[in-house]
Order: C-alpha cells, then structure tokens, then sequence
C-alpha cells in the first residue's frame, strides 16, 4: 500500500467517523439543529441509543416529565393505552411509571484519568486557536493552521511532557497519524476516530461546521481540521499515556425493533398533542369561500414561519380587517448580507441553503443629515470602546482607568439593576441616534463593478423569481393596497443566546433585511409586469412595505421610509392597529412568565432591557407542529404559540411545485428547530448548554460551564425550563399537518428520499388532510402508507390503509 | 409546582409557575435596609464626630462605615440582580442564605475590635464564598472549585488566627486596637512573625499572585456570586492591612515588600489577561492584577487610595461580571492596527498627560512631595497619556470631538477620582496611617521603571515575539485541573 492510499484512507475514515458529530455553530449566529443529524438515517430509538454510547446523553424525557404530563392531561389516557396495547404491554400506566423510574440508571463517565488529561491540554489549546477576536494577545503562528501553530508551541507546554523541539513531532498532521496508528490496523482507525471526535463534542462539532464553511472568514485565515484536531490528539495521548483505541467496545450498531417504553410514552404524547391541534383547526369548508366573495382587507402582513409569529398574527387579524400569511423568514432570498457601517456579512438563509447574493445596506439618495448623525454618534461610541479596551489591556494604565472610570460603571450598576425598564426607555431614546433603516436602502440591483467571492445584488430574473415563488407557495390570489413583508428579531441584553432568539430561516439573523429586499423588489416597476404577465393581479394601487416583528415586545416596526403618496392614511390605521395587536399579545405570553408588572407592554420592555433576566421570552420553546396549508385552517385556533404555520393552498398548486418546496425546504428547517429543542430539553448538558447562571462565553464562539474544557452547545437551561426540573418546552417530536391531496403528498415523498428517511424512522409524525376526500386526516404510517381516520372513529381503530403504491 | 390540569382538548402548554422565594425577598430587603442604616452611620459620623465603640469587642470607625455602605450596596445590587437571574434555580434559598450570611460576616470583620471575633468572621465569609462557588451541588467539577478555594481560605484563616493568637498573646490584650497601639514595643522577630502571618493572609484571600489559582478555578460560582467576590471579598485583603497598618508601616522593608508583591501581581495578572479569550476568566485575571496594585498602594503607605481602588474597582468589576453575558459579538479577524498620531498628536498627548498629572497632584495632594506619591501620579500619567493618544488615533471620530473630548478626558475623571479619594480619606481621618507615603527608594525607581517598560511594551507589541511566554502565561493562567469541563456530560445543574 502507498502513502498516498494511507493518506486517502486516513481521509475517508475521519469523513465517515465525522458524520455522527452534530455540527455546532458559532454562538452569534445560532443555528438550532439536531444534536443528532448524524444518526437521522436509523430509528429514532436506535439513534438515541448509540448516541447514548457514543456521548453519554438521554434520547427520552425524564419519567418525572412524563409524570407531570400524565398528571395534568397531556397524554391522553386512550390514546396512551391504545399505543401501549400496539406494544403488547399491559400494565396500568401508573406502575409504568413507577417502572420507568427505578430502571432510571445514573450513568457515571468513565472516563480515565490520562485522557482526561488529554481533552483537558487539548481544550487549551483549541480555546487559544478558535478564539475569535477576544484574546488581546492571540495564539501566535495561527494562519499556519491549527496544527503548524501548536507544533510550534507545544515544546514550551510543560503539560506535555517528553516534547522538546517541534522537530520531536511530525511535520504534516496526516503523517503524525500514520506514527501513531502504525500499531491498529487499518480496519480499526474509523473506530478510533469516532471515539477520539467524541470526546469533546463541543470543540470537534464547531471544527467540524466550521471547516465546512468555505466564506468563513476565520476559517481563511485560521485554517483547521477535524484531521489537524485528531492529529494534535493522538500525539497528546502519546506524550501523555493515554489509550489511543480506547477500552470501550467501538459503538455497536443497535438494531432492535423494540420499541423502548419511554419512546410509547413519547408517541402517545405527541398523538394526544395531534389529536387535539386536529380537533383544534377548523375543518375548511371543501367549498371555501373564493377571494372574490370576501372583502379587500386593508392590509395582508407576511410573517416568518416562526411559532411566535403565530400570536401575533391572531391579535392583527382580531384588530381589523387583516390578513396574514406566513412564509419562510428569509423571505426566499438566500442572502449575504452587510448591514451599515458592520465590518461582518452575515448569510441570512437557511443554513442547508448557500447564500446566493451579496446584499449590503447603503445610505439612500437625500438622506445624508441623517446618514451624518449616525456616523457621529456610531463614531463616538466606537472610539470609545477602542479607547477603554486599549486602556484596560495596558499593564500600566489599568489601574489608573478603573479608578476613573469606576463611579461611572457604579451608576450604571445600580440604574441597571434597580431600574430595568427606565434602561429601555434611555435606550430608545433615538432622537440623536436614528437607526440604520431610516436613512439606508438595501443594494437589490446586480452590480458587475463590485468584485467579490459573491456578486452583489440580483438580476431582473431573479428579482421576478423571488417574488413568484413567494406568491406560489403562499397561494397568493389577491393584493391589499398594502403588503407587508414582516421579519423577526429579538431584543435581549446580557444575553450570549440572543442570535438564538432571532429568526432561524435566516440562520440565526434578524428577518428585516430580508423582508426589505423583497418589498424592494415587488415594487420595482419591472418586476410589478413580470409578474402580471405570469398572472399575479397586482393592483396598481398596491404597495409592498417592510417590517420587523420584535419577538420580545412584540411591537412591529414599519419601515415605510419609501412609501408612495396616498398611503399614508392606510399605513397610520395599520400602525394603530400593530399598537393594539402588542398590548393584546403581550398580555397573552405574559400569561406564562413571572411578570412584575401588570402593564404587559411595559413587563416585555422591562425583559427585553433587563440585564438580569434570563428568559426575556420564551423563544420557540413549546414548539410541536408545523402547519402547512391556508389560514383558514387555523384562524379560528389558539394555538399558543406552538405552531409553526406556512401558507400553502393546494388548488393554486395543482402539479405539487409549491408542496415540494414547502417540504423540502421549510418542513426540513422545523425538524431542525424541534429536535433541538427535543434533545436541549432531554439533556441539557450533553445536548443544551446548561444553566446561563454559571456559563462563561468564550471567544465569541460558545459557552464554557465554569471553567471551561469542552464547549457546550446548544439552548441554555433558562430557554427551555421555568425550573430547575419543571421544563416548560414540551420535548415532543415534530407533528407536521398538510391541507393537501394525499396523492400529492406521497409524490413529493416517492421523489424525496430523505423525507421519507426522517418520517420512515419517527423524527417527525405526519398527518394530511385530503381536502379531495372531505378533509379526511390521513396519518402517515411509514412506507409510504396512511391510514384515514374517519370521524366518529378513534386514531386507533384504522377502517382501512391506503397504500401509497396504489394510489398511483 | 404545576398549575391545574388543562382542558384535555387545548393544545396550550400548561402553565408552569415558580414559587416565588421568600427568602429571597426578606434578604433584599434586609440587605437594602442595613445600607440605609450603614449611610446613616456614615452620615452620624460626619456631622456627628463620634465614633461607636464597644470597648474590645467592636469599633465603628470610619474604616468600618465606609466598608460597611460599600459592601451592603455591592451586595444590595447582588441581592436585587439574583431576585430575577437566579429565578428556577434549584438552590435559589441557598444562594441568598448564603449571600446574606456573607454580607453580615463581611460587615462583622470591618467592625470586629476582639481578635477571636475578627478570625471568627474572617473565616465564616471565606467558608461562605467557598460555599458559593461550589454553588452547584450536583456537578463534580464546581464542588471540586468550592473546596479548592475552602482549603486556601481555611489556610489563610489559620495564618491570621495564628498570628492574632500569637499578637494578643504578647501584647497582653484582645483587642485589635490595643494590639496595633502597642506594636511599637513588641521584639523585632515577632513583629517580623505576624507581619508575615498578616501578609500571607491578606495575600490568599486578595488572590494575589501565586495564590490566584483559587480565583482563576472559581468560574463555577453564580455570576452573582461573583461578582459580589470580585467586588467584595477580595478586598478583604486589603481592609486587613489598613487595620493592621501601624504594626508595619514604619518598617521600610515590610512596606517595600508589599510594593514588590502587589506589583507583580499587577503586573503578571494584567499579561495573564492578555492571553485569555474567556470572559470570565479574563475578569478573574484582570482582578489579579487589580488587587496587586491595591496592595501596591498599601506598600506606598496609601491606605486611603488603597480603600477607594477596592470601591471603585468593584463598581467596575461587579460591572463587567454581571454584564458577562454581552460579551459575544460577530468579528472580523484582524491585525491590531497601528495609526501614527504624528508630532502634533504627540505634543498633544505628553501635554495632557502631564497637565492630567498635575491635577491628579494638586486635588490628591499625592506626589506633591518628592515621595512615594509620584509613583502613583506616574501611573496617572502614562493613563492619561496612553487614553489621550488612543483618542487622536481614532481615524471615525470627527475632530470637533477630539477636541471636546479629549479635556473631558483628562479632566473629569480625574476629577472625579480626586473628589472620591479626598472623601474616603476624610472618612478614614479617624483610622491611624490612612496616608502614610514612604520615601522614595530604588525599589519603587525599579518598580516604576517596570511600569514604564510594561507600557511600552503593551504599546510596540515586544511580548509577541515571544512563542515560551504566550505558553507560560497561559498555562498560569489555567483553572485546576479538577475543576475544569471536559466531559460536558458531568455539567448536570439540573
């Protein structure tokens, strides 16, 4: 065998070990996914369990969760039996119970001491190289790569003992392997490798996310690899004794087609949770009333898919003649963007999408008294933090300038603490600040002078694109003189998961610009006769606006900067409107929080300005099913916030295009969001990140616990728990709802593979109602089969089973 | 506590409600109300003139007073903050318990006049704080922190009960007052003995340099614990040698030997900062150094500066830990830049930083004399200088600013700085030696020389040439080894 096939070997085992390590993305950009991605091609309770082995975390609830769900309704006691009697099991529930808590292992690490030590020098060493921009005095020889760097240092690490020179220790991290696996054989490396990643799953899923991101600019300039980390490791556990193949049997494949009774307790929770979201939406009249029956509302509003959006949207619809839809945040327009006067872009899209433009905010014609005064003001406070943190850095002038500097940060203390919600008042003082929207426009228009790795803004076709596919997969048939594309954000201070609170269709960024570009572009002129010639009836009276969603507060802000003459008067009404619709769903999510004051706007201002709060809002915790199809399904349901929501309607999509897209794009980003929420929730230190209490961020990419070692990842205890043991996310798998022809949905499943992969083995449940067959739920029963569920008849009791081979 | 059962055909979540802490609620208000009462105290002395004693048991002074409003307000904005950053936690009456607990204790030591009362207390918060930092019952690697920093605070509590033994043994009295009044007749090699028990002592619980590592392992704590530690307890040190002070400050070798320790700690914890890229452990770091040059202070005779620098540096630290959440923002990687600020900007600078020297001496009055105030009026002058420089460097800032700004920059803090010093020395007029500024020797020409050349050090970058220093430093500035992360799984606070 040649090095070079050794070298290809080597390649192709740390590619295939490295599937089962979650990806973790860097903390300012959030991405909620699943912990487990790797393990999506098994069953879920076979997942769960060698996720088990391989990094010590729970797949199921904690029976005490269980418990409290049993005890207050949750699990419906029908439909839990019925699941348990399909399992052939047949005590009562509450011996199962019972049951489940004293099988309840205490799992112990095992974990010996030199390895151990190994994680512990190799933590310091990753915390110094992946730092981005905290350190004064960084990691020398970085842009070398991470294993060129550390060769170079680590003969001064008294913790590595027996290293004397970098020429102790191999020039290339391939060849540093094939030293220290020259005693396994070849067919033993994969296993060691998934042992050896598995080790710190924090550090090895942020290398491996990423080394995969090709526009990371840290990346460019800091080069790493899952190959230089296990390089680095394997000489570590050399110098420092450790077992290389460690003791533990490799993972075994655990194939079992026993259901686990905490995953019987699990379905018969989330099929009580579908039961009652399908006893909740209305069932649509199979005639539903056309477009042209119903009144012109005055204004449609576009909302993110996002849970939240969910409360708002029933409180504008209460307030008056609304409408509104939802879509995927990002508005469909994968994007770079740069906002004002930010030295970072940031891709606003979905993470399984590449950003395709280049987007950068610029100052608008006729608006430079404004553009100066912000340039002042953003000038004056970025000189200011330069100037304190050269001074704090400075061995001699420390000291001197936290003496002067000290009755200051007192002040502050004590307004801060004692007068949280005065800080968001004294925050919003913008009379010398205007915010960057007021005076800048997004740069929509292709520009072939601007040179980049992306080209800048975006041609004809593809603004008429965009703004079609909108309207297709939404089923759009009729304009309001006015249109509102609504993204999301959150407003949290103190708060290290705040991109986890913004919207997760742009990858952890606030929603606004993207829902700018997309009014920008429907109401280019151009793109308005583009779309008529397609059959889109765009009145001319209509104008497309931008607003931005405050999850927090809930205030929805306008950005009506460039709305014609003649709407002001419709665009006041809806501005009213917004206000009320704020007090109206504020008071309902203050429902579920400790509030302190009895003014609900006031108590989410106070959150979203507090520095002492650790759950300025909720998020997306909650979270069970995704709803796709028209609002008229859902508009007479309180949902609670619990449900993801897409505008589809089914007769504008008669081939299944809008479906398919539907599916594929938003269904798969929903599964994410949940089964984050799903396992941060299980397990919070395996797969959340602990109490916000005792975290420590670090570098701007994570979170340690305490003092730190591996990162950890994913939502903090605070998101998902009122309590210590009380979560008030429900841990429930993805129920998706489909208004739509079974057929239609089975032929986007038959093209999809890995759609059918995620149901086939349980990571989301899916129910179709047939709007062809009286809106007749069908509950996906894997293999492409269903099984209807006539009324009258419990979910149990199947009449018949439609196969989807028949179907054809 | 779950709210009542739903409706089983609602696909609401179902409420989930905290009980709210009683004793969370009791203690704010208790804590609160014993500042109000220390302010009053403060406020009785000033106009009142009088001093509260309980012969040998307990002295209210100003010392005492000024520790007193400092530590109840510190531990009020604790106290306010937790009510809402601790909610759900599953310890959350432990945390206050115990947070009030050390607030009395804190406040018993600045009182304490009997030596047994003092060691008792000084012992009582350590073992509070240790408590604290072990705050999180269930994880493995915060007991392990809790029980490193028990074992350094047992020590230094048994330095100082030692020596406080050994010093009424001798003296023939229990009081502290009395001790430190007689001291001038006790034998040399005594002297020399509790010197250095006190000097261990205050050393340990001020973290200074090498017995950080309790410090630096204590990231396990709440942030509110914390802070109060950073902002609190590791003043302790410092309080410790201003009640002690007579005993030593006519010794020029025990003064020099503070100025030696609490500069190498100023120095080593500001280039232990350098290197960390952790929030927490960079304010662990930056606080290393901070105490240093407390105790710095305290070997210039400069009690009172060395009182105010444990105010104000609180303000600023308690600041930055209960702020650490803000700390992760999106960047850019880049090279430090370097803009030249030319002639003028030099002329500028050297004259603001000299004029913002001469007004640190004319409202201080420190370095008017050729003593060991001018070493502090040198570190007023390179701030001002650097401060002033880093201004004129900002290429965004418009010059209308620069020059607005720029006398806003030396003067008001200065000013400012001026006016708290001149009140806390005002205040602790009553305490002996609160200013007591030593001649100037060649230890204080080296350690200033040391100053200077960190300086520039920090300012041309010298240090990163240096691969066998980045590696020292950061290995020094490590948590211990059992109290570190690595096994993500053996987090479980919940």
């Amino acid at each position: 065998m040649t090095l070079d096939d050794t070298k290809t070997h080597i390649v192709n085992s740390i590619e295939r070990a490295a599937e089962n390590v979650g990806s973790v993305w860097p903390l300012h950009s959030f991405v909620t996914a699943n912990p487990l991605s790797g393990f999506e091609d098994r069953p879920f309770h076979e997942a769960v369990a060698e996720a088990e082995q391989l990094f010590g975390g729970r797949g199921y609830p904690h029976p005490s969760v269980f418990r409290r769900a049993w005890g207050n309704g949750q699990i419906d006691p029908e439909v839990l039996t019925a699941e348990l009697d399909a399992n052939g099991i047949h005590e009562a529930p509450a011996t199962l119970l019972d049951e489940m808590e004293t099988t309840e292992s205490v799992s112990a690490s095992g974990t010996d001491s030199s390895t151990e030590e190994v994680d512990r020098v190799l933590s310091k060493w990753l915390t110094a190289f992946l730092d981005q921009g905290n350190a004064e005095w960084p990691m020398p020889d970085r842009e070398e790569g991470f294993y060129a760097a550390w060769r170079e240092v680590a003969p001064y690490d008294g913790e590595i003992p027996g290293c004397a020179s970098p020429s102790d220790l191999p020039e290339t991290p391939i060849a540093a392997l094939e030293a220290m696996l020259s005693d396994y054989p070849q067919g033993a490396w994969e296993a060691i490798f998934e042992r050896q990643l598995a080790a710190l799953p924090g550090w090895t899923g942020f290398i491996k996310q990423r080394a995969s991101d090709d526009a990371d600019p840290w990346q460019s300039a800091h080069p790493i690899s899952l190959t230089e980390y296990l390089a680095v490791r394997l000489l570590l556990a050399g110098f420092l004794d450790a077992p290389v193949r460690p003791d533990e049997p490799a993972i075994e494949s655990v194939e079992n087609d026993e259901i686990p009774l905490p995953e019987v307790w699990l379905t018969a929770w989330e099929k009580s949770h579908r039961d009652r979201l399908l006893a909740a939406v209305s069932q649509p009249d199979s005639e539903m009333a056309t477009a042209d029956e119903t009144a012109r509302p005055a204004a449609q509003l576009v909302f993110c898919i996002d849970t939240r959006s969910e409360i708002i949207r029933r409180h504008i619809e209460a307030v008056g003649p609304y409408e509104t839809h939802g879509y995927a945040g990002f508005f469909g327009v994968p994007m770079r963007y740069q906002a004002y006067g930010s030295d970072v872009a940031v891709d606003a899209c979905p993470p399984i999408l590449d950003a395709q433009h280049r987007i950068t905010d610029r100052p608008a014609e006729g608006m430079d008294s404004r553009q100066a005064q912000y340039d002042r003001w953003q000038g004056v406070l970025g000189a200011g933090k330069k100037v304190l943190a050269s001074l704090k850095s400075n061995a001699a002038t420390a000291f001197s300038f936290v003496e002067n500097v000290g009755a200051g940060y007192g002040a502050a203390l004590a307004a801060r603490t004692l007068l949280p919600a005065r800080v968001y008042d004294a925050l919003h003082d913008t009379d010398h600040a205007p915010a960057d929207h007021e005076f800048c426009e997004p740069s929509v228009d292709y520009n072939p002078d601007s040179v980049h790795a992306l080209r800048e803004g975006l041609s004809l076709d593809e603004k008429v694109e965009y703004a079609r596919t909108a309207f297709e997969l939404m089923g759009w048939e009729e304009f309001a003189r006015l249109v509102v594309f609504t993204g999301h954000a959150s407003q949290t201070t103190n708060n290290p998961f705040d991109s986890s609170l913004d919207c997760g269709a742009c990858a952890g960024n606030p929603g606004g610009p993207n829902a700018r570009v997309l009014a920008t572009l429907c109401n280019d002129a151009d793109v308005k006769t583009e779309l008529r010639e397609r059959g889109f009836d765009i009145p001319a009276d209509t104008v497309f606006l931008a607003a931005e969603h405050n999850t927090t507060t809930d205030e929805v802000t306008l950005f009506d900067g460039e709305a014609p003459e003649g709407h002001e008067e419709d665009i006041d009404r809806l501005r009213d409107a917004l206000v009320q619709a704020q007090a109206r769903a504020t008071t309902e999510r203050t429902e579920s929080m400790a509030a302190e004051s009895p003014d609900s706007v006031r108590e989410t201002q106070r959150r979203a300005a507090d520095w002492a709060e650790t759950r300025p809002e909720w998020g997306l915790a909650g979270n069970a099913s995704f709803v796709i199809g028209p609002r008229e399904l859902t508009e007479e349901a309180q949902l609670d916030g619990r449900t993801f929501l897409h505008s589809y309607d089914w007769r504008t999509d008669p081939v299944g295009d809008a479906l398919e897209a539907i599916m594929t794009g938003p269904l798969v980003v929903t599964q994410w969001i949940n089964s984050q929420y799903y396992f941060a929730t299980v397990d919070n230190a395996v797969y959340g990140s602990g109490s916000k209490v005792t975290q420590n961020p670090v570098g701007n990419v994570g979170v340690f616990q305490g003092n730190g070692g591996d990162l950890m990842t994913g939502l903090p205890l605070q998101s998902l728990y009122a309590d210590t043991d009380q979560p008030h996310h429900q841990p429930l798998r993805l129920t998706a709802l489909i208004h739509a022809p079974v057929e239609q949905v089975t032929e986007v499943l038959r093209r999809h593979e890995q759609l059918v992969q995620l149901l086939d083995n349980g990571w989301i449940q899916l129910t179709v109602l047939d709007p062809e067959q009286d809106n007749v739920p069908f509950h996906y029963q894997g293999r492409l089969e269903w099984e209807p569920v006539r009324s009258e008849q419990s979910a149990v009791d199947p009449v018949q089973t439609v196969s989807g081979e028949a179907a054809d | 506590m779950t709210g009542q059962p739903h409706a089983n055909d609602s696909v609401q979540l179902p409420e989930t409600t905290l009980s709210p802490s009683v004793l969370s609620r009791a203690t704010t208000a208790g804590v609160w109300a014993l500042f109000v009462l220390s302010s009053v105290a403060i406020a009785v002395s000033v106009w009142g003139g009088y001093e509260w004693h309980l012969s040998g048991y307990v002295v209210v002074d100003g010392l005492t007073t000024v520790v007193w409003v400092v530590v109840t307000f510190f531990s009020g904005i604790v106290h306010s903050y937790a009510r809402r950053y601790m909610a759900g936690d599953a310890r959350v009456d432990q945390f206050f318990g115990r947070t009030f607990g050390f607030t009395l204790l804190v406040m018993a030591v600045a009182a304490a006049d009997h030596v047994a009362l003092f060691a008792a207390a000084w012992l009582g918060m350590g073992l509070a704080m240790a408590s604290l930092i072990g705050h999180a019952r269930g994880w493995d690697q915060a007991r392990a922190a809790g029980s490193l920093a028990r074992r350094y605070f047992v020590a230094d509590s048994g330095l100082l009960g030692g020596t406080l033994a050994l010093l009424a043994w001798t003296t023939g009295t229990s009081s502290i007052s009395s001790i430190v009044a007689r001291s001038g007749s006790l034998p040399s090699d005594l002297v020399w003995l509790a010197i250095g028990g006190l000097f261990l002592a205050a050393m340990i619980r001020s973290a200074l340099f090498p017995f950080h590592g309790w410090l630096l392992s204590s990231m396990t704590a709440p942030t509110p614990a914390s802070a109060l530690m950073h902002a609190g307890f590791v003043n302790a040190g410092g309080i410790l040698l201003a009640r002690f002070a007579p005993i030593f400050v006519d010794l020029s070798t025990a003064m020099a030997l503070l100025v030696v320790v609490g500069a190498s700690s100023a120095l080593l914890g500001q280039a232990l900062l350098l290197v960390r890229s952790d929030v927490k452990r960079k304010l662990g770091a930056s606080t290393v150094a901070q105490m240093g040059f407390m105790i710095l202070q305290c070997g210039l005779g400069f009690f009172a500066a060395a009182i105010t620098h444990l105010v104000l540096h609180g303000f600023y630290k308690a600041y930055l830990f209960l702020f650490s959440g803000a700390a992760v923002e999106q960047t850019a990687p880049a090279e430090p830049a370097r803009a030249d600020v030319g002639l003028s900007g030099v002329v500028v600078s050297l004259g603001a930083a000299v004029g913002g020297g001469a007004l640190f001496v004319a409202i201080t009055g420190k370095g008017a004399k050729l003593d060991s105030g001018a070493f502090l009026t040198l570190v007023v002058v390179l701030t001002t200088l650097h401060a002033t420089r880093d201004v004129l460097k900002q290429s965004r800032l418009p010059s209308r600013f620069k020059l607005v700004g720029l006398p806003l920059i030396v003067v008001v803090p200065i000013a400012v700085y001026g006016f708290l010093f001149n009140a806390v020395s005002a205040l602790l007029a009553d305490v002996p030696m609160t200013n007591a500024p030593t001649e100037l020797t060649a230890v204080h020409l080296a350690v200033g020389a040391l100053f200077v050349v960190s300086y520039l050090a920090a300012e041309f970058g010298w240090h990163r040439s240096s691969r066998r220093l980045y590696v020292a430093l950061l290995n020094l500035s490590q948590p211990a080894p059992e109290t570190a992360v690595t096994t993500t799984e053996d987090y479980n606070d919940a």
